[in-house]
């Protein structure tokens, strides 16, 4: 997964990698049970409000980030890190729930880009075109 | 050092007074600079002075002037740029230790178009680290330690645009420029007693500008008044071919004459009355005197409602989404660690876990609020409230637990690109500004800005100012 820029990735590799990630998301130990029952920890303020599957999911996410860069993490950190999995939950769940019918677009689209458009030009009060940031 | 009841003028006065060369560019750059020197360290308000550059600048402003090339109401008026505006050759820190020595080779769109009508830039002004897009929980979460508020300094600004609401409030420059995802130049409009413009998304370029939410980043200016707002919006306000986000020639362009105040239309407001569940009393009390005086200056002030909704939480998904893009690669290295915020050490991770089937449920639901929002504008021109039901909040307070009130404006606002303003509108009892908000119809700026202008002819709070010591 940790491919570097400009590296193609093929069909194969990404279906592999597509099978890693969904065992990350939903370890076997915790698919479908209650996260509470399995992590045996105080669920975080907010958790009762989420549906049982919610609950796993943001179980299932916080064990995805820990899976991933859990060393970075002290007991504090860890504890934010699983209440922010469970704020985010609680906003997904709302947000799922809102009716959307198939046509309902996303309200940003592409917009082509039209040859007219390919070399920008200056603006007319903009200065040199920019180039990379010198960073240190 | 020129007298403080000057550099408290606003830029219209100024203007009159370096158009007629009562006043000069050069000794009023001075003037400023000394006071920010003097007092922008009290204030933690600036990331960095430019005291050789600016006096560079003013002079050239001067010699303009005096040979008959004046070139506008901002011609030589001192300005601060939120820190996150890259500046050909100056660091520009983004608020965050990490990015602390960034130095660019070219300026932003937006420091250009101040540079060509010959504004003159002051300094950097202090700022959240990374505009708070990862999340922080203390006032403190900025390189340049906690902003305080010129009103009590045991108080914050808010943020993001921190600095640049302090620097405005204490009189240290002429205006400040800062920019919004969500709330970051409302808030500290309405903090720290000053005029902030949020413009509708599109108008004004970011490019050289950091990079939060692709979708929801604006940059507007922060002032002593709506129509300092809007003299400086039109000076900024442009299509740019560096920036693809920005809106046509003819939609981004704003044009701004004090002679168009005869041509006024009377605004019908809409008084909203489910923004916010409760105020704090102080708060309150100065809304409801403003309610109570708008029907004198408006065409009409009916009450309205915010359509219901998961509003913030689309608004929530699309910027950590955004967020997880925009700053990916400096949260899957670990160098987020080197942030100041317990939080914002570690909220990228948790962005990095939204799916693009939730952030594109996010964009259609967002599309729905676009089109309900512009059948609102059916009714009303523009829509009224207070910017924050709190005024400033204590320095060292827990914002994640402090400041979380639902904010659905905010969401709607942000998520629609819709202008909006926060003006001063009265005190509480402990002598903190209070901000009204006007927010209006996606592309018209104008009626925000003449709410603001009108409700500004009648009322004296933006001519107040903190007293510093």
């Amino acid at each position: 997964m940790n491919k570097s820029k400009g590296q193609k990735i093929n069909r194969r590799e990404f279906a592999r990698n597509a099978a890693l990630l969904s065992a990350v998301i939903v370890p076997a130990g915790i698919a479908f049970e209650e996260p509470a029952a399995a992590t045996n920890e105080q669920l975080p303020e907010g958790a009762e409000k989420l549906s049982a599957e919610g609950r796993v999911e943001a179980e299932a996410r916080f064990q995805q980030i820990m899976s991933q860069y859990g060393s970075r993490f002290d007991s504090e950190e860890q504890k934010r890190v699983r209440d922010g999995c469970y704020s985010l939950q609680g906003s997904l769940e709302r947000l799922r729930a809102f009716h959307l019918e198939n046509g309902d677009a996303p309200a940003v689209y592409l917009k082509p880009l039209l040859d007219r458009e390919k070399k920008p030009q200056s603006a007319p009060s903009a200065g040199a075109a920019p180039t990379a940031a010198k960073k240190p | 050092m020129l007298k403080e009841s000057i550099l408290y003028e606003s830029v219209g006065e100024l203007a009159k007074r370096i158009e007629t060369k009562q006043l000069s560019p050069v000794e009023l750059a001075e003037s400023y600079l000394e006071r920010s020197q003097k007092f922008g360290p009290q204030f933690n308000a600036y990331a960095r002075l430019m005291p050789v550059e600016a006096l560079d600048q003013a002079r050239a402003a001067e010699k303009d002037i005096h040979r008959g090339h004046y070139r506008g109401p901002l011609h030589g008026i001192p300005y601060a740029a939120k820190d996150l505006l890259a500046v050909k050759g100056v660091q520009t820190t983004w608020g965050a230790k990490p990015f602390a020595e960034q130095v660019f080779d070219y300026n932003a769109t937006v420091i250009e178009h101040l540079k060509n009508v010959g504004a003159v830039l002051l300094g950097k002004a202090a700022m959240i680290e990374l505009a708070g897009g990862l999340g922080y929980m203390y006032a403190s979460a900025s390189l340049q330690g906690e902003t305080k508020n010129p009103w009590d300094t045991s108080c914050w600004t808010c943020g993001s645009s921190s600095g640049s609401g302090a620097i405005v409030a204490a009189g240290l420059a002429g205006f400040a420029i800062g920019t919004e995802t969500w709330g970051s130049i409302v808030c500290p409009a309405a903090f720290c007693g000053v005029s902030g413009f949020r413009p509708t998304y599109g108008r004004v370029s970011r490019h050289g500008a950091m990079a939060l939410s692709y979708s929801l980043d604006k940059i507007g200016p922060m002032a002593r008044s709506a129509e300092d707002c809007t003299r400086i919006f039109a000076a900024i306000a442009a299509h740019d071919p560096l920036d693809r986000s920005t809106l046509a020639v003819d939609k981004a362009a704003f044009t701004y004459s004090p002679a168009e105040e005869l041509k006024r239309r009377g605004l019908h407001v809409g008084w909203l009355t489910n923004a916010w569940k409760e105020y704090e009393p102080g708060v309150g009390k100065a809304i409801q005197a403003a309610h109570k005086i708008l029907p004198r200056y408006f065409a009409s002030v009916r009450d309205a409602k915010l359509p219901e909704g998961p509003w913030e939480e689309a608004a929530g998904v699309v910027l950590q989404a955004e967020v997880a893009s925009s700053f990916g690669e400096f949260i899957r290295s670990g160098r987020v660690k080197e942030l100041h915020d317990p939080l914002g050490r570690v909220g990228g991770y948790v962005n990095l876990t939204v799916t693009g089937g939730d952030y594109t449920t996010a964009q259609r639901v967002r599309g729905i609020l676009q089109k309900k929002m512009d059948a609102m504008f059916e009714s009303y021109d523009v829509l009224a409230t207070a910017a924050l039901p709190a005024p400033a909040t204590p320095l060292a307070m827990n914002l994640v637990t402090g400041l979380a009130f639902p904010d659905p404006l905010g969401a709607i606002g942000n998520l629609c690109g819709l202008p909006a303003l926060s003006v001063p509108c009265g005190f509480t009892e402990k002598n903190l500004p209070v901000g009204l908000q006007f927010v209006g119809r996606a592309g018209d700026d104008a009626a925000v800005l003449e709410a603001g202008q009108s409700f500004q002819r009648a009322t004296p709070w933006h001519r107040k100012h903190p007293r510093l010591s």
